[in-house]
Formats: C-alpha cells, sequence, structure tokens
C-alpha cells in the first residue's frame, strides 16, 4: 500500500542511524574532535548562533521512550509527553555529551520542562530565551536583544567567539545546508516525487540533530543520488502534515501507510517554512533573530493567526495538496486551542482536514492507519 | 437571632438590587435579556449562595461574608446596566487585564471570564453545557475549563456585543490561546497585551508601558472613550487606599485566632480587585472590613470559633465548591487564612504623572497574582508559597489541584519535595475548576478527609 520509490538508496538508512539514538555518532565524533553541544527544544532558538566556534546545536529528542514514569512524578501526567520523555531522558543521562541546554519560553510546558530540569539536574548552562507573545516591531526588537545576551552568555561561559564574523560564518553554513535540503524538498512538488515524505524528514530531522558541517557532504550526496530518480507510482493523496512537534518520521510513515504521500509539511520540526535561508544585510546576529523570529509561526503568538492559516493554504496550493493532517501532541494547549479554529478556516476554504491527537511516542498505530484510510476514503480517494 | 437577622437583611438588599435592575432596564427589555442570556436566571441563586456561605458562621465574620456578596451583586449590577443600558461604550477585557484604564476612558467593561468565574460559585454545574459546547467544537478536553467555558459562552452567542476587546497572554496558554477563537465569534477588533517571562526588571516595565499606552491609542481609536488623566488618578488613588486596607486586614489575621477569614479575605478580592478596582464601593467596602476586621481583634474573637488549623489556598478557589471551606471549619476546625490570588506582592501605584501610573499600572499587572505565578520561572511561584507561610503563621498548604492547570500542575513534584524537607504538611487537592463532573463534591470532602486523618492525625470536631 506504501507509496513505492524506485530509488534504492544507501544515504537514506545512513539518515536512519543518525536518529536512532538522542545523541548521535556524528556528535561523538565532534566532541571528540572539542566541540561544544548545545541541546535546543524549540524552533525560535536561532540555530546558526549554536554553531559559531566550537559549539554545535543539537535538536533534543527523545527517540525509542518507553515511558515518562519518573517525569510524571515532576511534570505531572497532564503535561505534553514531549516534554515529559525528554525529562526522563535527561534524568536518565541520555543527553551526558551535552554541554548546555537553550530553551525559549514558547510554552507552559517547555517552561516547566526548563524549571523541572534546573530542579532535578540543573545543567551548567541553561539558558532561557525570553520569547515576546507578539509579532510587530517592539517584539522583534525584544527578542534581537534576548538573542544578544544569549551570544554573550555563550561567550562568556564557553570562551567560545561570537562576533560577528563568526556568526557570519554559521549563518552560511547554515543556509548551504538549507539550500540543499530546500532543493530536495522541491522534489516533492513532482507529481511522482523520487522520496516519500518519510524519507524526506528522515533527512530533515538527521540535519537537525547532527553538526552541519559534517552533514552537509551527506545530505549533498543524497540530492545527487536522487534529483534525477524516478518516482514511484501514482500516490493515493497527496497530502500535507501540521501541527507541532514531530522529530519521528516512522509517524510520517505511518501516515503514508495507506498509499497518500506526505508532500508538505508545516509543524515545529518540519521544513515550511523552515528551510528559508537567513538573508545577510549587515548585522549578522540582529539579520538572523529577525530571520527566526519572522519565520516561525508557532501558535504561542498571539495576533497572527491569519497569517499562519494563510501560509498552509498558500503551501497547499504550491504543492498540490489533496488534504491537510493537522497533528498535536495530547495536552499541548496551543495547538489544542488554535486546531479548533484551523480546522474550520481550512475546511472553509474547500480544504479536507483530519485532525490527529497523539503521544509524542509513535503510539496506537492500527488507530492511526484506520483514521488516515477512513480520511482518504472521505476525500474520494 | 441576630445572625439570622443579619441573613434576612442582607437577602433582601439583594432582591433589591436585582429588581433596581428590572425596573432601570424596564420590565419588556428585561425579559428580552433574559431570553438572550438565559444565564441571567442563575443570578437569582445568589441567596442560595449566602445561605451556603454562612452556615456555621457567626458573629462579624458572618456580616462581612453577606456584605462581600451583597457588594458583589451591587456590582454585577452596575456591569449589566453597562451592557444593557449603554452597548455604544461596551468593551470586554481579559479577567487578568484590570478595568481601570478603560473606565478612565470613560468606558463601561465585561470582563470576558468573569461568568465562567461567577456562575460555578451560584450553581456547581452552571457551566457544563459551555463546556460541552467548547469541546464540540474541537476544543480538546484536557484544556482549562475556564477558557472552555468562556469559549462556549462565545460560541453559543451568550457573551454580550462589545466595541473591542482588550486581552494578554495571561494567565497561561490556554487561556491566551483561546482569544483567537472568542475573537472571531465575537467579531470584535482585539487588543493583546504581551507580558514578558522575565518580567522584574525595568526593561519589562518599559516594554510593557509602551504596550499600554499603544492599548489607550488603541482604543481610543476603535471606541468613543478619551484617556482622562485626572479619572484615572482618582481611581488609582482609590485603589491604592483599597491595597492599604486590605494590608491592614492581611497584619490583622496574622493573629491567632484569626478575626477574620476565608470568603471574608479572599472573595473580596477576587472581586474588588480585578472587576472594580478603585470604585467608590469596593472602597467602602474595604473600609467597613476593616472596620469589622479591627473590632474582632480588639474583642479578641477569632472568626472561626474553633481555629485550630491555620491554611493558606494556593491557586484559585474551588468556584463550584466554595463551601467546603465552611465545612472544614465547622469538621475540623481549619481555617482560610488567605490564598494566593489575593496575595498581591506590589500593590501601590505612584500617581505623581501619567508615566508613573502606567508604569505602576504594568507592574501590577505583570506581578500581580496569578500573574506572576503562572509566568516567569518556578520561583515565582515556589518562593511565594512559603513566603505566605511564615508570614501568615500558618500550619498548612492547601494547593487547589485544578486538573486543567497544567502549568502549576507541573510544579506540584518540586512542591511536594520541599514541603516534605520543611516539614509542612501539603494537601494537593485534585479537582477541576468549572466542572464538578471531573471529581465530586464528595471525591474533594474524601481528599480532606484522608488528609486530615493520615496526615495531620486530626479528630473531628464536636458537632
Amino acid at each position: 500500500m506504501f507509496y513505492m520509490i524506485n530509488t534504492d538508496c544507501k544515504t537514506l538508512d545512513y539518515f536512519q542511524e543518525l536518529l536512532a539514538e538522542p545523541q548521535n555518532s556524528l556528535l561523538e565524533q565532534a566532541v571528540d574532535e572539542g566541540h561544544i553541544p548545545i541541546g535546543y527544544t524549540c524552533s525560535y532558538v536561532p540555530v546558526p548562533l549554536l554553531s559559531v566556534d566550537r559549539l554545535v546545536p543539537v535538536r533534543v529528542r527523545a527517540p525509542g521512550v518507553a515511558g515518562t514514569e519518573i517525569a510524571d512524578n515532576y511534570l505531572s501526567s497532564v503535561i505534553c509527553s514531549y516534554t515529559r520523555s525528554l525529562l526522563e531522558f535527561a534524568i536518565d543521562d541520555r543527553y551526558d555529551l551535552l554541554r548546555g541546554w537553550v530553551f525559549v519560553a514558547s510554552c507552559d510546558h517547555l517552561r516547566r520542562l526548563w524549571d523541572n530540569l534546573g530542579y532535578l539536574k540543573k545543567p551548567l548552562f541553561n539558558h532561557m530565551l525570553d520569547m515576546p507573545h507578539k509579532t510587530g516591531e517592539a517584539g522583534e526588537e525584544w527578542y534581537v536583544d534576548e538573542v544578544r545576551s544569549l551570544a554573550v552568555n555563550l561567550s562568556e561561559h564557553f570562551g567560545v567567539d561570537t562576533g560577528a564574523a563568526m556568526i557570519e560564518k554559521a549563518v552560511t553554513e547554515h543556509n548551504v545546508v538549507l539550500a540543499l535540503l530546500r532543493s530536495i524538498g522541491e522534489l516533492r512538488k513532482k507529481d511522482r516525487p523520487p522520496l516519500s515524505g518519510f524519507d524526506f524528514h528522515r533527512i530533515v530531522m538527521a540535519a537537525q540533530v547532527s553538526p552541519v558541517r559534517m552533514i552537509e557532504p551527506h545530505v549533498r550526496t543524497l540530492l545527487d543520488e536522487i534529483a534525477g530518480a524516478d518516482g514511484g507510482n501514482e500516490p493515493r493523496a497527496r497530502l500535507m502534515v501540521a501541527g507541532g512537534e514531530l522529530d519521528d518520521p516512522e509517524y510520517i510513515r505511518a501516515i503514508e501507510s495507506q498509499g497518500g504521500i506526505v508532500v508538505a509539511d508545516r509543524f515545529c520540526t518540519g521544513s515550511i517554512p523552515g528551510l528559508e535561508p537567513v538573508t545577510l544585510s549587515g548585522d549578522p546576529l540582529a539579520d538572523m533573530a529577525r530571520h527566526v523570529f519572522r519565520k516561525t509561526m508557532c501558535p504561542r503568538m498571539m495576533e497572527d493567526f491569519d497569517r499562519r492559516v494563510e501560509k498552509i493554504i498558500e503551501t497547499v496550493k504550491e504543492y498540490r495538496v489533496d488534504g491537510v493532517i493537522i497533528q498535536i501532541v495530547k495536552f499541548c494547549d496551543i495547538w489544542g486551542v488554535e486546531s479548533g479554529p484551523l480546522v474550520s478556516a481550512l475546511r472553509d476554504a474547500g480544504i479536507p482536514v483530519l485532525k490527529l491527537e497523539r503521544e509524542y511516542r509513535l503510539s496506537g498505530e492500527g488507530q492511526l492507519r484506520t483514521r488516515v484510510q477512513a480520511f482518504l476514503e472521505s476525500m474520494g480517494r | 437571632m441576630s445572625d439570622q437577622i443579619i441573613f434576612i437583611k442582607y437577602s433582601i438588599l439583594i432582591w433589591l438590587r436585582i429588581v433596581r435592575l428590572g425596573l432601570r432596564h424596564g420590565p419588556v427589555n428585561m425579559v428580552r435579556e433574559i431570553r438572550r442570556y438565559d444565564w441571567l436566571w442563575y443570578l437569582l441563586k445568589v441567596n442560595g449562595l449566602m445561605r451556603r456561605m454562612v452556615r456555621g458562621r457567626a458573629g462579624l465574620y458572618r456580616e462581612a461574608i453577606c456584605l462581600v456578596i451583597y457588594t458583589v451583586v451591587c456590582n454585577i449590577g452596575d456591569l449589566l446596566e453597562g451592557v444593557f443600558l449603554h452597548p455604544d461604550r461596551l468593551i470586554m477585557n481579559e479577567d487578568m487585564v484590570p478595568t481601570e484604564i478603560a473606565r478612565a476612558m470613560g468606558l463601561n467593561t465585561w470582563t470576558t471570564e468573569v461568568l465562567g468565574i461567577l456562575l460555578p460559585m451560584l450553581d456547581p454545574i452552571a457551566m457544563e453545557e459551555y463546556i460541552d459546547a467548547s469541546e464540540n467544537e474541537g476544543i480538546p478536553p484536557d484544556i482549562c475549563s475556564l477558557p472552555k467555558s468562556t469559549m462556549g459562552m462565545a460560541l453559543k452567542g451568550k457573551l454580550p456585543d462589545v466595541l473591542a476587546i482588550v486581552a494578554s497572554n495571561l494567565p497561561c496558554d490556554g487561556g491566551m490561546a483561546s482569544y483567537e477563537l472568542i475573537e472571531k465569534k465575537l467579531n470584535a477588533p482585539i487588543y493583546r497585551l504581551d507580558v514578558p517571562f522575565n518580567f522584574y526588571n525595568d526593561r519589562a516595565t518599559r516594554y510593557f508601558t509602551e504596550d499600554l499606552k499603544k492599548m489607550i491609542a488603541w482604543l481610543e481609536n476603535c471606541t468613543p472613550g478619551r484617556m482622562d488623566w485626572n479619572r484615572f488618578r482618582d481611581i488609582c488613588e482609590r485603589r491604592n487606599r483599597m491595597a492599604e486596607l486590605e494590608m491592614e486586614i492581611w497584619d490583622m489575621i496574622r493573629t491567632r485566632p484569626a478575626p477574620l477569614a476565608a470568603e471574608a479575605v479572599y472573595l473580596p478580592h477576587l472581586w474588588h480587585f480585578n472587576i472594580c478596582a478603585g470604585s467608590e464601593g469596593s472602597l467602602k467596602l474595604y473600609e467597613r472590613l476593616v472596620g469589622m476586621c479591627r473590632k474582632n481583634l480588639e474583642e479578641k474573637k477569632g472568626a472561626v470559633r474553633n481555629e485550630k488549623y491555620r491554611a493558606v489556598l494556593w491557586n484559585p478557589p474551588f468556584l463550584h465548591f466554595l463551601d467546603i471551606f465552611s465545612w472544614v471549619e465547622r469538621t475540623y476546625g481549619v481555617t482560610l487564612i488567605i490564598d494566593s490570588m489575593t496575595y498581591n506582592s506590589l500593590p501601590l501605584i505612584d500617581t505623581s504623572s501619567p508615566d508613573s501610573m502606567l508604569r505602576g499600572m504594568g507592574n501590577i499587572i505583570m506581578q500581580g497574582p496569578m500573574a506572576r505565578h503562572t509566568r516567569g520561572p518556578a520561583e515565582n511561584y515556589l518562593d511565594d508559597i512559603f513566603r505566605i507561610y511564615r508570614q501568615f503563621d500558618l500550619d498548612m498548604i492547601w494547593v487547589a489541584g485544578h486538573v486543567g492547570c497544567k502549568n502549576t500542575a507541573a510544579l506540584n513534584g518540586v512542591l511536594r519535595e520541599m514541603c516534605r524537607e520543611a516539614g509542612i504538611p501539603l494537601l494537593i487537592l485534585d479537582y477541576d475548576l468549572s466542572d464538578p463532573r471531573i471529581v465530586t463534591h464528595e471525591g474533594m470532602i474524601t481528599q480532606v478527609e484522608h488528609f486530615m486523618e493520615n496526615v495531620m492525625k486530626a479528630e473531628r470536631l464536636a458537632p
């Protein structure tokens, strides 16, 4: 039933390996070479800043988390399972390579993770970015100042150079990888894309958990391998996945198990609009901060609902999407409330929508497949 | 006998205020309003609430509670007159955005969440239909039931039509996000105030004060309201006086036995500081409460006849089961001295200039109770609990463990360990703020009984 691809690509298997553990072999290699991994949990973190000098950014995940018994005692069982899983892994020393964490005051759940981590296992560097809840000039300038403070703190704590030249270099390197990923993402616009949504998200996630300089050659190789490849059979439906944190490509695979293909995404760890490059215009730090502030479209931002809806509708048209799946991690307040009016707005625009609540860890696959199958059938696919 | 007379007196006064509203608006118009706002029927149950509140309470304590309830009714009457008689000057404000500025602009306000707070007090099941409406619209059941109630009211067309809405990012993500839906349903322009994560610094004060200025300019643009700084000064000065009086009460209730307690302490703050701070009626109420409190203190009379344990309630009160405290007073002698919503750490506003007033008001919004507890780092929440414990010479901490409040639930583990270390008895009472179907009153009582018997080793008082 899967959308079948005609390529036999070894690099994809390598990306899969990189996602098996919270800290992969490339990260270990980087540490051996004297690099300093910094974990982060939110798309509002200016990632290139964590790449300057010897720093290495790592999007923190909890792959294969089996349970959150200890974390539940502290965070309670009504907090989203992403944050509980991270705390469980942190308590279990699964992030032992990380030398620091950068959080964003993005939602109640992540803020309380920061609090509990500080109480239970305080990292030597545990920075909280004070993110405004409003777009607009005042909020943007506030955020730029916050990023400046982060740069100073990183420099003072780790003795790294966070000067303009270093930031510019890091931004340029990031832009290169983003351009490669974008080129791969563009292939999904084809009638029969040469890679599935599952494949694409393995690549995107691997890039977020590996040092930029080390992952770049692999992404380039993969692009060369698949750029001219043929697509698979005619997909049953072209789907878009939207929502919050989704760092396990297996979830996309489960969605695609019913013959549809995920050709577009708009979630925290996804590619739209996450892969847009930073434009440099003289002050690299401010350019980077403004870029992150403007392009990240999270429902935690007030007065920005219409822009978020428009972005999804625009993506639906651009990628010729047949239906949108909104996936929300159970207990997420901001996506939970947003999803009500969002579903209505998309349906009003004539777009079929399926809303799924899920746990962070992939579970209830049978139910998921049934829901997706019914959704495809409801679209006449 | 005199206790019974007090109850009858205030029951009559309450009815007179309700009748006055009907007469001012006209019977035909009132019928029309009742057809649209069917929740108005619940307001007629206020004397039932008062009867439950005064059970087992006597003397000035009883009178203080009756007085507070009466003043709340008077204020609701004023608010409803604003809705019915002057809709051309009506705006809606979120409960964490004080009404002082709008009132200084000559606008009438309707606090969006006010019914979600008030109606469960009058009838525990009042919000169920609105909570269900919200969930039927796709709002997840795990979201806090207060925003769910409010969204449900918006969905069912039970909120008044307004010229504009002012809201903020307080107090939590669920509450903040709910305004996307409310705004769409009411089809009214909205201004959102943004409180930074770290607000104990000049940078945050400047940022937020500018936000308030923009809000005023925005309101002047989309309503007939115009900022009257002299009126604002009067309101702030009366508010300051209220805060001073409240601090006098705090000083007095530190004494064992406390001369006033429970609803006589927290209900005035919950209503009068959030809905109508700086009004003449609110100031008069506090003057009278101080007088009653002082009289009891001078006569060495405790509000609660047999005060054995002194407690703080953290998080909002049990809206649909307010009388749990009169029950626990009678049953175990547990006296609620103060609560987190009353514990205002920065009450006074510098009224020397428009800027200083806005700065003061801004800091009150950012650093007010609940606002500071649910935003910012855990210290904002935890340190206050232990500070209040020492300041009021308490014996135990009660946490209203509202299942929809994930923000605070995520600190229960840390709080539990800190209390254990400090040897402070802690009761985390699981319930839902507005929905008694989640945990019944019997279930809540059972939790209290287990705590009192197993942790406090307390015996029930003789009836």
